[in-house]
């Protein structure tokens, strides 16, 4: 909640400037801030003062183009206050323990800032006078490490320096903003005590900032400050954590009360409120500006709010902040900006890149397919949640009437659950668990907007909570890290194993930090401890499984073709449109880049032909196999690439990868393919091949040709079909790391499956993707956590019933807008061929001979010690090992044949 | 009717005790959940519109009344067996002179009692349970005493009457009725092999009771015993199936019409294929859930009474069959045209190919790689009882 306090913090104080406060000292102001020279307290204040600025800079993100002189003399006269309260000389805790955190900043930064302060608080006046309130967008971004970066784009570059220590250190931020709001709280109260400043029309008015409420007198005042409701939402906010955290996406705040609903309908609620009105009023008498009191800036509010809701809500995950709310407040306009993910900023962080990269892969690189490749796309999927979810089954509603047959509740007969408001009926009409349930049992093709994986949240939260400047080494081991642990994280029931027999393999990554997995952590529910047909299974696994020398191999390749990929970006940026923004970014990372661009217009983007790469394929999704090493890249480009860009880009990328002296690569074009393959000469001979797409490139697309604009299509465009499919490629990878990647088993199976299909001929026709998929609907139907055994084993228990046989449902694309069957191009002898041999392969694993499905020697598993990790022999089972399976030979003892006479053992 | 309740734990008290002999720890066994598309049909959409099955309907419909007895014969064998019904009825009320058994109840079971009769096996089942101890010399008796009574009532009629180890039988020109002989549970431990009847046969008895029972209680619904009807059909023609037993069908076309997400019975089409579906995917095959007994105590999954090579029989047949049927091949499958031999031979349907699947179960060789598989064994058991 850290992100929340940044917003309350500085709406409460700095932006709302007390109007009424300031007409008494306009005068005063000027000529105390004049005269600068101050004690060291009164110095920190106006240290602290000018340090939230930046922060509040970014919050709103004003166009700042009209600075009216009176707006700085209310600057001004928001600074003096501080002042005196600095100057008064009993030192309160507050304001005490606040010191210490600023302390932390470095010490240039307070002199940069003072230099600023004047010049500064002009965009937070002009924001503040105009009443919008756009927290929620800097709330989300707060989250971001380098949220800082916008308010840096807006300053001045003379303040560069200063804000980038700003901008670098979260916690700093998280501090200061939490010193601020206890000075201004302090501020209040100190200037009530001593009545030397206090606003002479209301001398009996004892506010509290942080609650946001009045006390009669300064004896309650004092026994409020004391109390416990009041510490707690002080430590709250010092702690920054509000209960909203997780769930931050969706929520709407009523800066006023600092409230924060999950709904517009619950936003809308709370205005209407008495809570919220008692504050109103309140504030009405204290003067304050009151946000929300105008009814037209609460809908501009709450529908602005929404669209940044919204964008954020898909920029969350990623990290990135992709959607930005403007708004101006005196045209009361906005607008939404998404920018790509992976985006080519200008800049020479090649390895900031890469890290940014890397992160999106890890997290949810989808969204970057999503919101760069598509916006129409992407909308649809952001409305979901918020704005137009219409609400479903009202006639699910029952209504219940008392005698009088008046309706007094409703009975919702789907989620079984009961209201006694329309409102929260309404409100359940459109919330996320009526329509689960809706979907659930009404409708399966309901839309329901899916929540950020619980994997990617951690992602999140551990990023937060990562001191944002750790050195280029930390960053680049992360970096392999995580693409390592992509693949690693399946490796779960694999380490599983080896631990279980002899500790942790040496090659072995240490345990990932954060978010163990699905079925890591939590451990198994009852299932069976693990079959003959898990180890039988995780055995073939790590054969499959590719060696560290292939995974490095590849990591290798893919991050040098980023990188070269990169620098191509930024000549051909240069080249083609010598801007002047590149310049202005330099060191800063990609976030800061991000919302550099925001700042700049649409044009800016436009300017950079490639815009992003992103990986597809088995390498995003982190299915490789034993061999497999060709991984695919897609590079999004503004306009509909062309052979001449082919050309441009293949020129740059060979002259880029000769440059690196350690690698030998070799670039060729493949037009016909849209692509660029990259092939290493070195041992593990890896391929890249570089799909070049856009788009734009869809909007020409539906499904026949008819309606192709002759329009502007430069002649030499790159075959359509195959940029169409390096774009559900990207959609591909999305839905992957969305459903696949942290369904326990899932990726185990999946990369079984494939290694049959390569093996086995008649499975070959099985494309990869109708694969996944089906796999992923299998394993994720299973209606519980199942073991890699189970899950292979239900695999084809699907098939066998004839899922792909002509009369069966086939696999319904969730990819594509029309209902697609993935697997819509086997024909029918095929089908009948796989389903023939799905249904062998399922009687054998029932009779235990999965060996043979899985390709594998009969011989007893322990021979098949995972060599490839550690060449140590596991230790025979039988000879000393677990009851378990001491139990299960004894039981073996008993047997004689098939006809023995075995009852079940029962598990009622 | 109700004191059979107390019956019930017989048939687990035979299993238990002397079937897990070594002492061994206990191993939660946690059976497979097989695939059931209906069950998860939300995780697959349709991704083309479904295909019309109006045809299929209509031939399962009329494949149904072929197999369903017509009225004469429904008529004979309902007068056969009131009238018997009734004649042993008056023997529990008013013994009079016969005394070499005294009956302690008289119920219907089987398929006439659950309507779910063939045409050309118009035979009924009638339990009778005595309360004294089921001597073969009783039996003869009882049987001769209800056609004494028989003949008394209709003295044209031609009558037949014939003992066997479960009962006697009596016939008349078009219909027959099966008197299947048990005794109270008390009685159970006390029989001579040497004197009686067999034990186990009267506690199958005992069991049709019970499952006659709750098929009234739950299985009322017609396309459940029309899908049943069309199953033992298919169980008839077609070798590899002959291992369901009738119990084991009741059960499974019980299963495929009502037991789905919306508890709804299910339209004939999509119910018979569901049952080959299920079977396909291993529905009864070691290691799988398959289908816990209602009438027993604990936990009986059904398929357990076939060896592990019937359920693979079963299992791969079905499986043929599927493919057929998903090829068009439902006449076939119906009996309507061809013969059996495309679940064993190779087929052609509309240009695709069908290979009949082949069995997969091989006897495991004993001593070797009991080490190394460590017995996995949970799934792959039979039960002894019928």
């Amino acid at each position: 909640m850290a992100h929340f306090v940044y917003p309350m913090a500085n709406t409460a104080q700095p932006a709302s400037g007390y109007p009424t406060a300031q007409t008494a000292y306009v005068a005063a102001p000027q000529a105390a801030y004049a005269t600068a020279p101050r004690a060291g307290q009164a110095y920190e204040t106006a240290y602290q003062a000018a340090h939230a600025t930046p922060q509040y800079a970014y919050t709103t993100r004003t166009p700042v183009a009209v600075t009216p002189a009176v707006a700085y003399d209310q600057t001004k006269a928001y600074y003096q206050p501080g002042q005196a309260v600095a100057a008064y000389t009993t030192p309160e805790t507050h304001y005490q323990a606040a010191k210490p955190s600023y302390s932390t900043s470095s010490s240039y930064n307070a002199t940069a800032i003072r230099q600023q302060a004047a010049a500064k608080p002009q965009s937070v006046q002009v924001s503040t006078a105009s009443g919008s309130y756009v927290y929620p967008a800097s709330t989300s971004q707060a989250t971001t490490s380098y949220s800082g970066a916008s308010s840096y784009n807006n300053a001045n570059t003379s303040y560069d320096a200063a804000l980038y220590t700003a901008a670098t250190s979260y916690y700093q931020q998280q501090q200061t903003a939490k010193t601020t709001s206890n000075w201004a709280l302090k501020k209040q109260s100190q200037s009530k005590f001593t009545k030397a400043k206090g606003p002479p029309k209301q001398p009996q008015l004892h506010y509290c900032d942080v609650c946001k409420i009045s006390c009669a007198g300064p004896q309650t005042y004092r026994e409020h400050l004391e109390g416990q409701k009041h510490k707690k939402k002080e430590s709250a906010a010092k702690a920054g954590s509000a209960p909203s955290s997780t769930r931050s996406h969706n929520q709407l705040r009523c800066e006023l009360c600092d409230v924060t609903c999950t709904g517009t309908d619950a936003y809308a609620a709370h205005i209407r409120g008495t809570k919220h009105q008692k504050v109103l009023k309140l504030h009405t008498r204290l003067g304050k500006p009151i946000p929300s009191n105008d009814p037209v800036v609460i809908t501009s509010n709450s529908s602005s709010t929404v669209a940044a809701k919204t964008a954020i809500t898909t920029s969350q995950p990623t990290k990135t902040v992709v959607g930005k709310v403007v708004s101006s407040a005196t045209q009361g306009t906005k607008k939404v900006l998404a920018t790509p993910k992976i985006t080519f900023v200008g800049g020479t962080q090649l390895k900031t890149t890469g890290v940014k990269t890397e992160e999106i892969k890890v997290d949810n690189k989808p969204e970057v397919g999503d919101t760069s490749s598509s916006k129409p796309m992407e909308e649809e999927l952001n409305i979901l949640g918020e704005k137009e979810v219409s609400p479903v089954g009202h006639e699910y509603i029952e209504e219940m009437k008392n005698d009088l047959g008046k309706v007094v509740s409703f009975n919702c007969k789907l989620c079984e659950c009961k209201f006694n408001d329309p409102n929260a009926k309404e409100m359940h009409l459109k919330g996320r668990r009526h329509r689960l349930q809706y979907k659930k049992k009404v409708d399966p093709n309901l839309q329901v907007e899916v929540k950020p994986s619980i994997r990617a949240r951690k992602v999140q939260e551990d990023r937060l909570h990562r001191p944002s400047f750790k050195d280029e080494f930390w960053r680049r081991r992360e970096q392999e890290e995580r693409w390592r642990g992509e693949m690693e994280e399946d490796m779960y029931w694999q380490r599983h194993y080896e631990m279980e027999f002899h500790g942790r393999r040496p090659g072995m990554m240490p345990p990932r930090p954060f978010m163990p997995g699905p079925g890591m952590g939590m451990g198994m529910p009852l299932r069976r401890p693990d079959s003959s047909d898990d180890r039988r299974v995780m055995a073939k696994h790590a054969t499959v499984y590719p060696t560290e020398v292939e995974l490095q191999a590849v990591q290798n390749m893919v991050t040098t073709c980023e990188k070269a990929l990169k620098q191509v970006s930024d000549l051909l940026a240069e080249s083609d449109a010598p801007k002047p923004d590149v310049g202005t970014v330099k060191k800063e990372k990609d976030g800061k880049e991000d919302k550099e661009k925001d700042s700049q217009t649409d044009e800016a983007q436009s300017h950079r032909t490639l815009k992003g790469v992103m990986r597809v394929g088995v390498l995003a999704k982190g299915l490789l196999l034993h061999g497999d090493l060709k991984v695919n890249l897609v590079v999004l480009c503004s306009e509909k690439p062309t052979r001449t860009l082919l050309e441009r880009v293949a020129d740059g990328l060979s002259k880029h990868l000769a440059a690196i002296p350690e690698n030998k690569f070799e670039v060729k074009r493949c037009v016909e393919e849209a692509a660029i393959i990259v092939t290493s000469e070195e041992d593990p001979k890896t391929t890249c091949i570089i799909t070049l797409s856009s788009p734009v490139m869809r909007e020409t697309n539906p499904t026949n040709g008819d309606n192709t604009p002759a329009v502007k299509d430069p002649p030499d465009v790159l075959d359509k079909n195959k940029c169409l499919e390096a774009l559900a490629a990207l959609r591909h990878a999305k839905w992957f790391q969305a459903r696949a990647n942290g369904l326990p088993s899932c990726v185990i199976v999946i990369r079984i499956m494939r290694d049959l299909c390569q093996r086995v001929p008649t499975w070959t026709p099985l494309s990869e993707w109708a694969l996944e998929l089906l796999v992923e609907k299998c394993i994720s139907s299973g209606g519980q956590v199942l073991s890699p055994g189970d899950g292979l084993r239900r695999v084809f228990e699907c098939i066998a019933s004839g899922i792909l046989l002509p009369g069966g449902p086939g696999l319904c694309d969730p990819c594509e807008k029309e209902p697609t069957d993935a697997a819509g191009s086997l024909t029918n002898q095929q089908r009948e061929e796989i389903t023939a041999s799905a249904q062998h392969a399922l009687r054998l694993i029932a009779f235990r001979q999965i060996h043979k499905v899985l390709g594998m020697d009969p011989a007893p598993l322990p021979k098949f010690t995972k060599q490839r990790f550690n060449p140590r022999k596991r230790r025979r089972t039988n000879s000393a090992g677990g009851e378990v399976d001491d139990a299960a030979g004894e039981k073996k003892d008993k047997k004689d044949g098939d006809e023995a006479m075995e009852t079940v053992a029962e598990v009622k | 009717m109700r004191n059979f309740r107390s019956v019930r734990g017989k048939g687990g008290m035979m299993r238990g005790p002397f079937n897990k002999p070594h002492g061994q720890p206990f191993r939660a066994f946690v059976p497979h959940i097989p695939f059931d598309l209906l069950q998860c049909e939300s995780a697959f959409p349709k991704s083309k519109p479904a295909s019309d099955e109006k045809s299929f309907t209509e031939a399962l419909l009329k494949r149904n009344a072929d197999l369903t007895p017509n009225a004469g014969e429904q008529a004979s064998i309902l007068a056969l067996v009131t009238k018997i019904q009734s004649i042993l009825d008056n023997l529990v009320i008013a013994p009079g002179a016969f005394d070499s058994a005294q009956i302690e109840e008289v119920r219907q079971v089987g398929s006439f009692k659950k309507g779910t009769m063939m045409t050309g096996s118009n035979v009924a089942d009638i339990i009778v349970m005595l309360k004294t101890l089921p001597t073969k010399e009783a039996v003869a008796a009882l049987g001769n005493k209800v056609l004494e009574e028989l003949k008394v009532q209709e003295p044209q009629e031609v009558l037949s009457m014939l003992t066997n180890e479960t009962g006697f039988e009596i016939s008349s020109a078009d219909a027959s009725v099966k008197c299947l002989i048990s005794t109270i549970p008390p009685n159970l431990k006390k029989l001579d092999p040497e004197l009686h009847l067999d034990g186990k046969v009267m506690q199958g008895h005992l069991a049709g009771i019970r499952h006659a029972r709750w098929f009234e209680e739950n299985a009322g619904h017609s396309s459940i015993k029309v899908l049943i009807r069309l199953l033992r059909d298919l169980r008839n023609r077609f070798e590899g199936l002959q291992p369901l037993t009738p119990w084991i069908i009741d059960l499974l076309a019980h299963y495929a019409v009502v037991n789905n997400p919306s508890r709804q019975p299910q339209p004939i089409n999509i119910a018979f294929k569901r049952c080959l579906q299920l079977l396909s995917a291993g529905f009864f095959l070691p290691g799988s859930v398959g289908i816990t007994d209602p009438c027993e105590q604990g936990t009986v999954r059904i398929h357990t009474v076939m060896t592990l090579e019937q359920q693979d029989q079963v299992c791969f047949t079905a499986q043929t069959l599927l493919r057929v049927l998903s090829h068009g091949g439902y006449k076939q499958i119906l009996g309507m045209e061809g013969n059996s031999s495309i679940a064993t031979e190779m087929s052609v349907w509309e240009g695709v190919v069908v290979t009949p699947s082949d069995k997969a179960y091989e006897k495991i060789e004993e001593k070797e790689g009991k080490d190394d598989e460590e017995g996995d064994d949970e799934g792959m058991e039979t039960q002894e009882n019928s």
